[in-house]
């Protein structure tokens, strides 16, 4: 049976559609869960959190959402194991969750994405590289080792922020997933200040993974702005859906 | 009947609205008593500029508004062009124009906040997604620490707004004059996408007597009061405080859910084949919007105040139905579909719990009566004759035509060596200075600020090419691209000549992206029109946009005008016509940015150069006296267009950039600058002028593009099917540099030049 994928939606979600498109091209069977809906929520293998100002971002970006009784089932799945990956504002939530870098008390982050240190948001293109090996985040499973990833990084709070010793820590145990990078792999101070570079945090399973870029904004080969798109294939997936497709080849290595 | 009408006018006065002594008493005359003070509201609204176009109109008849790709035409909140045909279905690009200058210089981050707001409720009402979003904005002086102050604000309330709602930011245009100290300029373009055959109309449906009246959105409040109003007034320094009630307050979280779940109820509507009506609250509140609706639809309309949902108890019925609050849409729908219509918003998507006070409420019925009634505890406050409330008043401004003298080729040559000889720089020293020229220089620090690919649409964000594109059928290659022209520097010497450039300059736009024109929209942003100078420059400028359009054989399809844009300093805007074009393409594989491709590339410009220096960047830095605007030649611009838009689709070119502010080799620069592995470039000795070769005429703003060629062969064909002839202005190199004849400038350098007057936007980032 193929695993099932709910991504929900929050009051202020605004990239679900997207997501839902990159999963789907993955082969994925994803549907979308809104936020009147949470009985249904139990029923899914996996959880995906897209981006948006869930909320509105009250208090700290992702805080009130993860405070709500609807990341309860997200929560008790994450911790049975189940795969979870949030991106942009779902990262900033799984951190508020204290979901990753999960080596804290649950809702009490240790570490957070913090405002840009410009203060602002900003949407750039990015490249994100790999920054742990391949078997310490099982959720994307078969991901090659230093793989080089497009994204949007489009985020007022991006900035990886905690405790020095936490930062030692997370460095130490492999909860740096990706870190910002050109486009050879080559690894560039974070336009946001987030510390180690991180662009993305993972926890201490490999299970749950918080991405603040989006891949699924430079997923089909027309979002390509190289000088290198393939005009026949525009209408493809590629580049980011990259990191879709690791996702998928992990949940279905699972149900298999 | 005399002293009915001395009353109605001093009650005027006395509540202060907008309207006229002698549009009081031709309404006490009409009605037959003293109105209401609600009434004289409801027409302070609907008479005002705003609503109402009493001083425009006239001349906005002259502008082309039919073509074979228009699915609906000037007339309604937006109108709707033809992107293609997909699976069977038509689908239509829905275009929506606004300005929100007065409540932007007022309170700048609200003000340009509720001015995204309120467009995009504009294309949703037509029934469609919401698919982006493009700001034309005129600032004042930068080094002013008030203007800098407005500007910054804007830029953050568009951020702000825009990205929460989740509408991609995908073009727009940034000027800086001081015209624009007292009065920020902030235009907004928004579009959407709706299949031809399930439009959703700003009208009752016929036979819709007796159907429901349902207001959906915030729970209204006091602020907006007046909106209309105010932004038909000459902006005094000493109102600004009270001004600043005027002003809506933009709630984008609640925007994000409403939006949802209207699409919700689009689909609803469609499952069951209802037809329904639904339009925006904008200017005059829901009194003016559901008075618009019904009269729309020649019907009538009952409204209970009493039933609206308020933020504040005991607020008066005037501000009820007149009040500008903010998130705000409203429906007609047959009685058995309101249950579910409400269902959807309140209990599904729970609007109550999202914002407080905010849901959808049943607040009336169409009548067949032809009048509005409104009452407020079981008073009627308001009863007036539809058409005479939202027909308006129209007006014949007194005008003078604005005089251009144009000078002779030979004294522009003259100007030209002369200002070359009292100013000498080489080729190199005069770019570094057009890069850093405020209207030049990188926009970064402002486009970064907007989402440009949420929703996962985007081919081309802003900062890439000329114009944004987007692929907004998931699946399908039709794309769809949104181009801006307008140029404060041309309003101020020659406003017909500004827009007839502005036209082309928007056109030109989509197609260095690959993109056909299929529509026009405009915003007309001008000064006080009871002064007939600056009525003439509007009436100019009217005519330019009108013969350019015929010229280029693509029609308006939506706009706006924004007048009284004067401070009481008695300073004007400079003349202020801007052009937005849509643009389709057939399939997104043939569209570019503007970045130079590859090294060793013919660069070729689709003109010659022009010697007409007026009004372009370099005669300002060369302080060259001349009024001359670039010639348009409109024909062989046409055939450019066309030439470019078939080199992309044959792939005979890598890139294409129109020339525009700064000239020819600041095109270039940019297309470098653009460029993934740091491309450089070399221009051939002498530029290709006209009359002959002088080197000043790589920064002329001639209408023309600059092209990389990566198949000459196909080009030189393909050139030669359209009748335009390439001209050879140099080659792309794969070291960073710009060779400019003996001289060598490094790309960083030049790249410094152009980032440096903006990067500090906000002040020196913090560590």
């Amino acid at each position: 049976m193929s695993a099932r994928v709910a991504v929900l939606v929050f009051p202020g979600t605004n990239s679900e559609d997207e997501t839902l498109r990159g999963l789907h091209a993955v082969g994925l069977d994803a549907a979308l869960v809104h936020w009147s809906q949470p009985d249904a929520l139990p029923h899914f293998d996996a959880y995906v959190l897209p981006g948006g100002f869930a909320h509105e971002d009250r208090v700290r970006a992702g805080a009130a959402a993860a405070h709500e009784a609807l990341m309860d089932p997200v929560i008790e799945a994450a911790q049975a194991g189940k795969f979870v990956l949030g991106i942009c504002n779902g990262a900033q939530i799984l951190a508020e969750a204290g979901l990753v870098p999960g080596t804290g008390p649950l809702r009490r982050p240790t570490a957070a994405f913090a405002p840009n240190a410009s203060g602002r948001f900003a949407s750039l293109h990015v490249h994100i590289k790999l920054a742990v090996a391949p078997d310490r985040v099982p959720i994307l499973a078969g991901i090659e080792p230093d793989a080089v990833i497009p994204a949007w990084a489009s985020h007022g709070d991006g900035r990886l922020a905690a405790p020095p010793d936490e930062l030692a820590r997370m460095a130490r145990d492999g909860h740096v997933a990706f870190v910002y990078a050109d486009r050879h792999g080559t690894p560039v101070p974070a336009a946001n200040g987030s510390a180690l570079g991180a662009a993305a945090l993972v926890n201490r399973a490999g299970t749950v993974l918080a991405v603040m870029p989006h891949p699924e904004r430079d997923a089909w080969t027309f979002q390509h702005l190289g000088a290198t798109r393939r005009r026949e294939a525009m209408l493809e997936p590629s580049g980011g859906i990259r990191l879709f497709a690791c996702f998928a080849r992990a949940l279905n290595g699972r149900a298999a | 009947m005399s002293a009915v009408l001395d009353d109605a006018v001093a009650l005027g006065r006395r509540v202060g609205v907008a309207l006229s002594d002698d549009e009081l008493r031709r309404i006490a005359e009409r009605i037959g008593r003293v109105p209401t003070v609600t009434e004289l509201f409801a027409f302070d609204a609907q008479w005002s500029e705003h609503c109402s176009y009493k001083s425009s109109r006239e001349h906005l008849r002259k502008l082309p508004t039919e073509g074979p790709d228009v699915l609906l035409g000037v007339g309604e909140d937006a109108g709707i062009v033809r992107l293609g045909e997909w699976n069977g279905e038509t689908y239509g690009v829905v275009v929506a124009h606004e300005s929100h200058n007065h409540p932007s210089q007022v309170v700048p981050f609200e003000g340009a906040a509720t001015g995204i707001g309120g467009i995009v409720r504009d294309v949703l009402c037509m029934g469609a997604e919401v698919i982006g979003v493009a700001d034309p904005l005129r600032f004042g002086r930068l080094d002013n620490e008030h203007c800098r102050y407005v500007a910054q604000s804007v830029v953050d309330g568009i951020a702000a707004y825009g990205n929460a709602i989740g509408v991609p930011n995908v073009g727009g245009d940034v000027f800086v004059d001081e015209s624009f100290d007292d009065n920020v300029l902030v235009n907004v373009v928004a579009l959407g996408l709706v299949k031809a055959n399930e439009i959703i109309h700003s009208r009752a449906p016929a036979g819709s007597a007796g159907w429901d009246i349902v207001l959906v959105g915030k729970a209204t409040d006091r602020s907006g009061f007046g909106g209309a109003s105010f932004s038909s007034l000459t902006l005094d320094e000493e109102d600004a405080d009270q001004n600043k009630g005027a002003v809506q307050v933009p709630d984008p979280f609640l925007k994000n859910v409403i939006m949802r779940a209207t699409y919700a109820v689009f689909a609803e509507l469609r499952a069951q084949n209802v037809e329904a009506g639904f339009k925006d609250l904008g200017a005059g509140g829901l009194a003016g919007c559901s008075a618009e609706l019904c009269a729309a639809g020649g019907m009538g309309a009952e409204v209970e105040l009493e039933r609206v949902p308020t933020a504040q108890r005991d607020l008066p019925p005037e501000v009820i139905a007149i009040g500008e609050t903010q998130e705000r849409l409203c429906w007609i729908v047959p009685p058995s579909f309101t249950p579910l219509l409400l269902e959807i918003y309140n209990d599904v998507f729970g609007l109550p719990r999202v914002a407080r006070g905010a849901c959808a409420a049943e607040i009336g019925k169409v009548t067949e009566s032809g009048r509005y009634v409104a009452r407020h505890r079981g008073e009627t406050v308001m009863d007036v004759d539809l058409a005479f409330l939202t027909g308006g008043v129209r007006y014949r401004r007194e005008y003078t035509l604005p005089h251009v003298r144009r000078e002779s080729e030979a004294e522009r040559e003259r100007t030209l060596a002369d200002a070359d000889r009292a100013r000498p720089g080489s080729l190199g020293e005069r770019l570094r200075a057009v890069l850093a020229h405020r209207d030049v220089c990188s926009r970064a620090a402002i486009y970064t600020r907007y989402d440009g690919v949420v929703r996962g649409c985007t081919a081309i964000p802003p900062g890439y090419a000329d114009a944004g594109v987007l692929v907004p059928i998931p699946g399908a290659p039709l794309a769809a691209a949104t181009g801006i022209g307008g140029n404060p520097r041309y309003g101020k010497i020659d406003p017909r000549g500004a827009a007839e450039l502005a036209v082309a300059e928007a056109i030109g736009h989509v197609a260095a992206v690959g993109a056909r024109a299929v529509g026009l929209t405009d915003c007309l942003n001008f000064g006080d029109p009871t002064v007939p100078e600056h009525m003439g420059a509007f009436v100019a400028a009217v005519n330019g946009l009108a013969d350019a359009a015929r010229h280029f054989d693509v029609p308006f399809v939506s706009g706006n005008v924004s007048l009284y844009n004067r401070s009481s300093s008695g300073r004007h805007v400079a003349p202020s016509p801007i052009v937005g074009a849509i643009g389709v393409m057939a399939d997104v594989a043939a569209s570019a940015t503007m970045a130079f491709k590859r090294a060793g590339s013919p660069i070729v410009l689709t003109a010659p150069l022009q010697t007409a220096f007026g009004g372009s960047v370099i005669a300002e830095l060369l302080a060259l006296e001349t009024t001359t605007l670039p010639d348009l030649r409109a024909h062989a611009f046409a055939k450019q267009c066309a030439l470019v838009i078939a080199c992309l689709e044959r792939g005979a070119i890598g890139a294409a950039h129109l020339v525009t502010d700064g000239g020819v080799l600041a095109a270039l620069a940019k297309m470098a600058f653009a460029s993934e592995d740091g491309l450089g470039f070399r221009i051939d000795p002498r530029p290709l002028a006209e009359p002959a070769g002088h080197e000043l005429a790589w920064f002329s703003e001639t209408p023309a593009f600059a092209v990389e060629v990566l198949d000459v062969a196909a080009f030189t064909e393909l050139a030669a099917q359209h009748g335009v002839p390439g001209y050879d202005a140099g080659e792309t190199l794969a070291e960073p540099v710009a060779l400019l004849g003996e001289e060598r400038v490094a790309l960083d350098e030049l790249r410094d030049a152009w980032e440096a007057p903006l990067r500090d936007f906000y002040g020196a980032v913090r560590a």
